[in-house]
């Protein structure tokens, strides 16, 4: 017991836990960062596939609102009716009824929507 | 010798130091004192700037209906050092692009790294190309965005609004005078690539947000538009004209409500088109305005109180020799008013006016109703026209000069010029844009009315006015230039065309009628033009011709803008009223 006693070298266990520990935090924040900056690149990946997304909505929106303004412009609408698919009958003068606008006093001009009497 | 285990061990660790101390020594002197030449080195390799376009701003009507606006599409490019499969390469790109193979092989065997292959590819192509690219594993092909613009109605106010060049800069029309705030400002990001040019974005550096371009709301009302187009046309079919003008305009503020110009193109297909057919003949095109410019005359002789209305000229009988040079009326008119001066549009009652007032007071008359200067309204390529200076006249110059000759005159002038007599004096600055938005409708500018001087006195352009009306009736020369129901004034005028190499051209004329409506409180003031009318020479008279065409304009105008037909007339035709009582509000 005494003889492999004195051929082992001896150890200091707290000096070992500290070396241990400060180099499983080494490693610990090196796979941190490795998993951090992959974090970041797919992240990234993700951002710009939204991005694309994004964009290729804006650009059908875009395209949609230029097939309505063709289809429901002055040209069109005319092309349509020469071809049958609209159809306008015009109003014959008998047809408008024009309301009478009443006469007014200047004093009249400004409405007030308060009752003055209310605040008597 | 025989060095011991320490000794070999120190050996050992001195030679690690030395390695590492080495490494470390090259690390600094790379990292530190290198740093700058080459992180410029890696930036210009990797690091380019790239421009995010701001979309151009849409032109849109008085009513917020589009003119101009975009739709996206995409470049297709290619860099030649990069592509793998070149002769595949060529045969996907020339069959999706519908592109010649000897023009496309041509592009990519150059060695440019930047070749564009088809510009405003339409998407959906792009992206079938893009997924065939892929599918086949061929690099080298790229696609940028991009954007074109279109213009939903065509060849209907072509003229005004103008059109973009390939690089999306505005050189006609709207499009290039209020380039400006339709282009709005682009912005710019700072990406890193990698090997393969695909952006690594977690390394992207400053970004500067575009500003879109504005939005332009014009005066312009698209329906009264259709409603010139339609005339326009029409009158294009049945006098074949060379060229035709119309303009409508409200006097009070000078808006431009309809202008149309024939020949004319479609915007659209704007590379089809002849240079004549893309200019904007209602401010580039200078005429002779013929008895339309009597107005000018005789609102002159009134204001300065030369006559009253009701003074009388004696006309000659139809023939009056001046400074050697007979003068003729169309019919011999012995003693008339002021009015049936104008109402009967005697050439030689107009001359003498003029010749009452003087040269330099008639002239500085013409001035002041903005002839021989540009009107100032937002379109390019405007003409001042052709005054000449009292000094430079001939004898004869001041009897030829009030019945529309020896002067050159835009369309818009002539039409600007009734405006003032329809507002009561004031010459309003001509007005084709109404205000300028953001896309999400915040105003930036509204465009107010400019008055830019009171040309003659309200009750001289009263007078006048009460004269035009005459033209309109079965005594003036414009009897068909009437619309039922409203009391119309106006004026007509018919001038022998000036040829291309000066002098007369015989039995060509340019036939044109101006007025407004209603005459008591006028709504809009309407110019037509026509050059070189194909009728029969006894008919070619701006009353025969234009007028008709005025009338059916106004008439729809009229009922578009829903004016109340004038009361008397109204009687006649059976219409319902409802009458708002007092009662009937509560």
């Amino acid at each position: 017991m005494n003889r492999s006693r004195r051929n082992w070298n001896e150890v200091n266990a707290a000096s070992l836990a500290r070396w241990i520990v400060l180099t499983g935090f080494l490693a610990l924040t090196g796979l941190c960062y490795v998993y951090l900056t992959l974090q970041l690149d797919h992240l990234g990946d993700r951002k710009k596939a939204l991005e694309t997304e994004v964009t290729n909505l804006r650009m059908q929106n875009e395209v949609a609102s230029a097939q309505i303004a063709a289809l429901t412009s002055r040209a069109a609408l005319q092309r349509r009716l020469k071809e049958g698919y609209l159809k306008m009958i015009p109003i014959a003068e008998h047809n408008i009824v024009r309301l009478t606008i009443p006469n007014r006093n200047p004093d009249d001009a400004i409405q007030p929507v308060s009752n003055p009497r209310s605040a008597r | 010798m025989k060095w011991n285990s320490r000794t070999r061990c120190a050996i050992v660790c001195l030679g690690f130091i030395l390695l590492f101390s080495l490494f470390s020594f090259r690390l600094i002197y790379l990292q530190m004192i290198k740093h700058d030449e080459y992180a410029g080195l890696a930036a210009e390799k990797h690091v380019i700037k790239q421009p995010i376009f701001a979309e151009r701003g849409a032109i849109l009507d008085a009513n917020n209906e589009v003119l101009a606006h975009n739709v996206p599409v995409e470049t297709v490019v290619a860099d030649a050092s990069r592509l793998t499969e070149l002769d595949a390469t060529i045969d996907l790109v020339s069959n999706e692009l519908q592109l010649p193979r000897g023009e496309v092989s041509e592009k990519l065997r150059s060695d440019r790294r930047y070749i564009v292959l088809k510009r405003e590819v339409a998407k959906a192509n792009a992206d079938s190309l893009r997924q065939k690219l892929r599918a086949k594993n061929l690099r080298g092909v790229y696609f940028e965005q991009d954007a074109t613009r279109i213009y939903p109605n065509g060849i209907m106010l072509c003229h005004v609004i103008g059109f973009t060049d390939f690089e999306h800069k505005g050189i006609q029309g709207v499009e290039g005078s209020l380039d400006e705030y339709l282009r709005g400002q682009d912005g710019y990001r700072y990406i890193e690539h990698n090997r393969v040019g695909q952006e690594i974005v977690q390394y992207r550096g400053q970004e500067r947000a575009p500003r879109n371009g504005y939005q332009v709301h014009l005066t312009v009302d698209l329906n009264l538009q259709n409603i010139v187009e339609n005339e326009i046309d029409a009158a294009m079919r049945e006098y074949s004209p060379k060229k035709a003008t119309i303009i409508l305009m409200r006097p009070q503020t000078g808006e431009i409500l309809a202008m149309a110009n024939r020949p004319a193109f479609d915007l659209n297909r704007r590379s089809n088109a002849k240079p004549e057919q893309m200019k904007n003949r209602a401010i580039c095109d200078m005429m002779e305005p013929g008895s339309t410019f009597k107005i000018v005359t005789a609102a002159a002789a009134l204001n300065e109180h030369k006559f009253s209305l009701d003074s009388y000229i004696f006309c000659e009988n139809g023939m009056w020799n001046y400074g050697g040079t007979p003068l003729h009326d169309h019919a011999a008119f012995g003693d008339l008013s002021v009015k049936d001066i104008l109402v009967k549009s005697s050439n030689i009652g107009a001359a003498k006016l003029a010749v009452t007032l003087g040269d330099q007071k008639f002239y500085e008359y013409i001035r002041r109703f903005g002839f021989g200067d540009r009107t100032g309204v937002e379109l390019p390529g405007e003409i001042p026209g052709l005054i000449r200076s009292p000094q430079s006249w001939s004898k004869i110059s001041i009897t030829h000069i009030p019945m529309g000759h020896e002067i050159g005159v835009t369309p818009l002038q002539m039409a600007t010029a009734m405006c003032a007599i329809a507002n009561g004096g004031k010459l309003m600055t001509p007005r084709i844009v109404k205000s300028i938005t953001t896309s999400d409708g915040k105003t930036i500018s509204t465009l107010k009315p400019i008055a830019l001087r009171q040309v003659i006195s309200p009750q001289t352009a009263n007078q006048i006015g009460m004269a035009l009306r005459g033209v309109v009736s079965d005594r003036g020369t414009a009897a068909a230039a009437a619309v039922p129901g409203f009391v119309i004034a106006g004026k007509t005028g018919t001038a022998q065309k000036v040829g291309p190499h000066g002098g007369y051209e015989k039995g060509k004329e340019v036939v044109s009628f101006c007025g407004y409506l209603p005459a008591e409180n006028p709504q809009f003031v309407g110019l037509v033009v026509l050059d070189d009318a194909q009728t029969k020479p006894e008919q070619n008279y701006g009353g025969a011709v234009a007028g008709p065409i005025f009338s059916h304009v106004a008439e729809k105008a009229a009922r578009y803008l829903d004016l109340e037909p004038h009361e008397e007339i109204r009687k006649a035709i059976p219409v319902e009223r409802v009458a708002l009582t007092s009662s009937s509000r509560h």
